[in-house]
């Protein structure tokens, strides 16, 4: 327990203060990034822009994560069925051919109203299981990933109608692999784009990031905000308070299923191409781990926790494939490096948070 | 004047036991109504039917009829109670811990920006937090209370919670039937005075208020009417001026209490524990430099004003919060604060929070009482030769707990009940069982009588000094009970600011003991 004015100094006493603190987590991934940098040999310039662009295509995913931490429901896996729900409404307005801002719009709509549905749903399954949620999303996540290739798989061309040859495998039902989004690719990214030197700033979608980051600080202090606290804090008590803790609990999982839909399609956009059955996969590891590796706990997370947190993981992230080539030589060893940063990440900051949370 | 509030026929029972059986009460506008019973008569089951309590439309609801302001109502949920204008403060306290005093006071009613409430709606609307802030110590302010009230709830001690349980209520304009449960039980004789003048001025302003409270003295002072519940049946009800205190007691019991003392002795054997310059570093209940001998063998009263550290010294020997300083048991230095080492040094400490810290709220009787005994002193294993694989030895232990609930009279259907599902006495009833398991050498007991009605009063305190007369344990009770600790310590330590003021014996008057706690010298 942190105590208001123990404010003596001394030097150990300052590092047991931090070592107990969520900076923790944060330095020590600066200190490796700092140093998986070095031995990667990259420019500075080209970790920046690299970063810079995982930032506007990881951020919304990541902010997607903090409210249901500050409900209390821990970290929210489910977040794939919310990239899925996008992915299929994506997948629907190409097979349609409905292009251009007509396209991008129907996108958005099936794709939102799909993910209230889906959260609506996950939100009923929570508030069956309170204490285990976290279990319960990764397991909401693989059930809906099967159901999700079942109907891509088969469904397409057996009950659903194809009228876009191009997204269909040769033998007439399922849909390809890969689908390029050619009519799509980076259309908002390089607005704005600002150059000074080799480092680039898209200017406008790191608004958009940052308007998604203020919409969320702005959600939490409202009177809606203050219950998801409460609830957070403890069930029962905001129950007697006069909340209706059910109802909040889904409220906050619809939320965050369609902020990752949005999330999703910042990520497909910026990237182009578009991986049928695997591109929503791994959403919600890396982004748990960026949200953790900022200082953010499963009881406890605040927006710059995100923000630093998709800096901070990211760096690692990109530099550490090369960092681990140079070292050992091997060119495979290098995206084992990845997965072992990313499931790394989140074993370390679930052990030294939940530390703290017992102080 | 108007009824307010009117219940008819109103019946609940849970699973089987019946909680509440025909009651038909009402409460008139501008009342201060008191309700007295025992642990157990369906108090608290009146209060959670009325505030509409998760628990009592899980359990099958309720039969009978209320009406409020003349309109039939049925609550379903707290939100429902709280929109009608039912305010209600918990003995077990409704604060949300990671929010801070300020959000929690305002929780619900929030100041936000005009601006966005056009915009989004008031739900939706940006919370004034400086507002907000400004609104709650005002309010603390009213209850005479300065506090940071941007310091969250759970850094907070046990009192100062109840004053800010309080002002969330006082704090509603809205405001028609206050339902306050024991709220003057953690607060010392001063303070609840204090609080009951601002209830006085309240009702006078049209507020209807009713008041469980185990403080016999107050009921008969602050309540324009009085009614009696035992065993689920209401027994009796008195107007203001027309009864005595011993008519509530008799008829809460059904037969008179004797109440407990000690005879009175001298101690001067040799030192079990001394303290040398102690610090607990518990917010808002600190101890700071504090020296203390203890003797084998005695009863040491401790007593302090709300916030001048009586609380601390337990925690402290608990390990929960840092403590600096010296501290010599049985002539050893203890090293390290934690509960096991100290738990097997025989030092056992009974916390005030019962549900917090106490009790193992899921589990049954039995299970609470044997486990430290069984989990640190391997008390009622079944050995097969390896330590580790040992069963509970049923048998011993639901002797053990039978033995214990007799002598306790603890009220439950059978030693397999679950804990939560007890009144609050008979939860404490279930810690001093536990402590009691272990054979403890010291005991500290925090707030021993807490929330508890006269007769499990009695009880609790004639089972601490039989304790401590036949198995020589030594026991240091921290309350605020005066007249408790007078009649069964053998001495009694007064702190003012964390320190030890001076040490009275408990003969003295009530003057000498009013002086040292406000920290005077006198002549």
């Amino acid at each position: 327990m942190r105590i208001k004015d123990g404010t003596d100094g001394g030097i150990i006493n300052r590092v047991n203060r931090f070592v107990d603190s969520e900076h923790l987590v944060p330095a020590v991934f600066l200190v490796l990034s700092f140093f998986a940098w070095q031995f990667s040999g990259f420019s500075g310039a080209f970790v920046f822009n690299q970063v810079l662009t995982r930032f506007i295509r990881d951020g919304v995913l990541v902010l997607s994560l903090i409210i249901p931490v500050v409900a209390g429901m821990g970290l929210n896996f489910a977040i794939t069925v919310g990239a899925m729900a996008i992915q299929t409404a994506l997948l629907l307005v190409i097979n349609f051919q409905v292009e251009g801002a007509t396209g991008i719009l129907s996108v958005i709509f099936l794709g939102v109203l799909l993910s209230v549905a889906l959260g609506f749903a996950i939100g009923h399954v929570l508030n069956r299981v309170k204490g285990k949620e976290m279990i319960t999303t990764i397991i909401i996540g693989f059930l809906f990933n099967s159901i999700y290739q079942l109907i891509f798989l088969v469904g397409f061309g057996t009950f659903i109608p194809v009228f876009n040859q191009e997204i269909i495998l040769s033998r007439g039902i399922g849909v390809r692999n890969t689908v390029d989004l050619g009519m799509y690719r980076n259309t908002i990214d390089k607005l704005w784009l600002l150059k000074i030197g080799a480092w680039e700033f898209p200017i406008f979608m790191i608004l958009v990031v940052l308007f998604f980051a203020a919409g969320i600080y702005y959600l939490l202090n409202t009177r809606f905000g203050h219950e998801v606290k409460a609830i957070g804090s403890n069930n029962e008590k905001a129950e007697v308070s006069g909340i209706n803790v059910n109802l909040i609990r889904i409220k906050v999982i619809i939320l965050s299923t369609v902020l990752a839909a949005f999330g999703q399609l910042f990520y497909l956009q910026n990237i182009g191409m578009f991986d049928v059955y695997t591109a929503h996969l791994n959403a919600d590891v890396i982004s748990c781990a960026a949200l953790l590796a900022g200082g953010a706990s499963i009881k406890s997370a605040k927006i710059r926790h995100g923000i630093l947190g998709i800096f901070l993981f990211h760096t690692l992230f990109i530099v550490s494939p090369q960092a681990g080539q140079n070292l050992f030589n091997n060119a495979a060893l290098g995206e084992y490096f990845r997965s072992f940063v990313a499931y790394g990440t989140i074993a370390f900051a679930l052990i030294i948070n939940i530390k703290n949370e017992n102080k | 004047m108007k009824n307010i509030l009117e219940i008819k026929k109103l019946s609940k029972s849970y699973s089987g036991n019946p909680a509440l059986t025909n009651i038909n009460l009402a409460i008139k506008e501008g009342e201060i109504h008191g309700i007295v019973g025992a642990n157990g008569s369906g108090k608290s089951t009146l209060m959670n039917i009325l505030f509409g309590s998760p628990v009592i439309q899980e359990t099958g609801g309720y039969e009978g009829e209320i009406f409020f302001q003349g309109k039939k109502i049925n609550i379903k949920s707290c939100s429902e109670a709280i929109r009608m204008g039912i305010g209600m403060v918990h003995q077990e306290f409704a604060l949300i811990p990671d929010m801070t005093a300020g959000e929690n006071i305002k929780l619900g009613r929030e100041r936000t920006y005009k601006f966005t409430d056009r915009l989004f709606g008031r739900r939706y609307s940006f919370i004034n937090k400086k507002q907000d802030y400004e609104d709650a110590a005002k309010i603390l302010r009213k209850l005479n209370m300065n506090l940071d009230v941007s310091i969250k709830i759970m850094n907070l001690s046990t009192n100062i919670k109840q004053f800010i349980e309080l002002a969330r209520e006082i704090g509603r304009q809205d405001l028609k039937l206050l339902l306050l449960d024991e709220p003057t039980a953690v607060l010392n004789k001063k303070d609840g005075l204090e609080l009951i003048n601002i209830l006085q001025e309240m009702a006078r302003g049209g507020l209807s208020i009713i008041f469980i409270s185990h403080r016999l003295e107050e009921v008969q002072q602050i309540c324009d009417r009085v009614t009696v519940f035992r065993d689920g049946k209401l027994v009796s009800q008195y107007q203001k001026g027309k009864f005595s205190i011993n008519n509530l007691a008799g008829d809460m019991i059904g037969h008179l209490v004797s109440k407990a003392a000690a005879e009175k002795r001298e101690i001067k054997g040799r030192p079990i524990i001394s303290l040398k310059r102690f610090h607990v570093k518990m917010p808002g209940e600190e101890i700071k430099d504090m020296d203390l001998t203890v003797f084998k063998g005695e009863i040491l009263g401790l007593t302090s004003l709300s916030g001048h550290g009586k609380l601390a010294l337990g925690y402290g020997f608990m390990g929960l919060y840092p403590v600096e300083g010296e501290v010599f048991y049985e002539n050893q230095k203890l090293t390290k604060m934690e509960a096991k080492t100290n738990i097997i040094k025989g030092i056992y400490v009974l916390p005030d929070d019962r549900q917090g810290l106490g009790l193992l709220l899921e589990h049954t009787i039995e299970e609470n009482i044997i486990f430290p005994g069984n989990q640190i002193k391997n008390m009622f294993s079944r050995s097969f030769g390896l330590k580790i694989l040992d069963f509970i030895d049923r048998k011993k232990s639901l002797s053990h707990v039978q033995n214990l609930i007799h002598d306790f009279q603890i009220k439950c259907t059978s030693p397999k009940q679950k804990v939560k599902e007890l009144s609050g006495g008979n939860q404490q009833k279930v810690c001093i069982a536990r402590a009691l398991t272990l054979k403890p050498k010291l005991l500290f007991a925090t707030e021993p009588t807490r929330g508890v009605d006269i007769a499990a009063k009695e009880k609790i305190l004639n089972m601490l000094i039989e304790i401590n007369r036949t198995q020589n344990t030594t026991i240091i009770i921290a309350s605020s009970e005066l007249d408790e600790l007078k009649r069964i310590c053998d001495r009694i330590a007064v702190m003012v600011e964390g320190k030890v003021f001076k040490i009275l014996s408990p003969d003295s008057s009530d003057l000498e003991f009013g002086l040292a706690l406000s920290g005077e010298e006198g002549t």
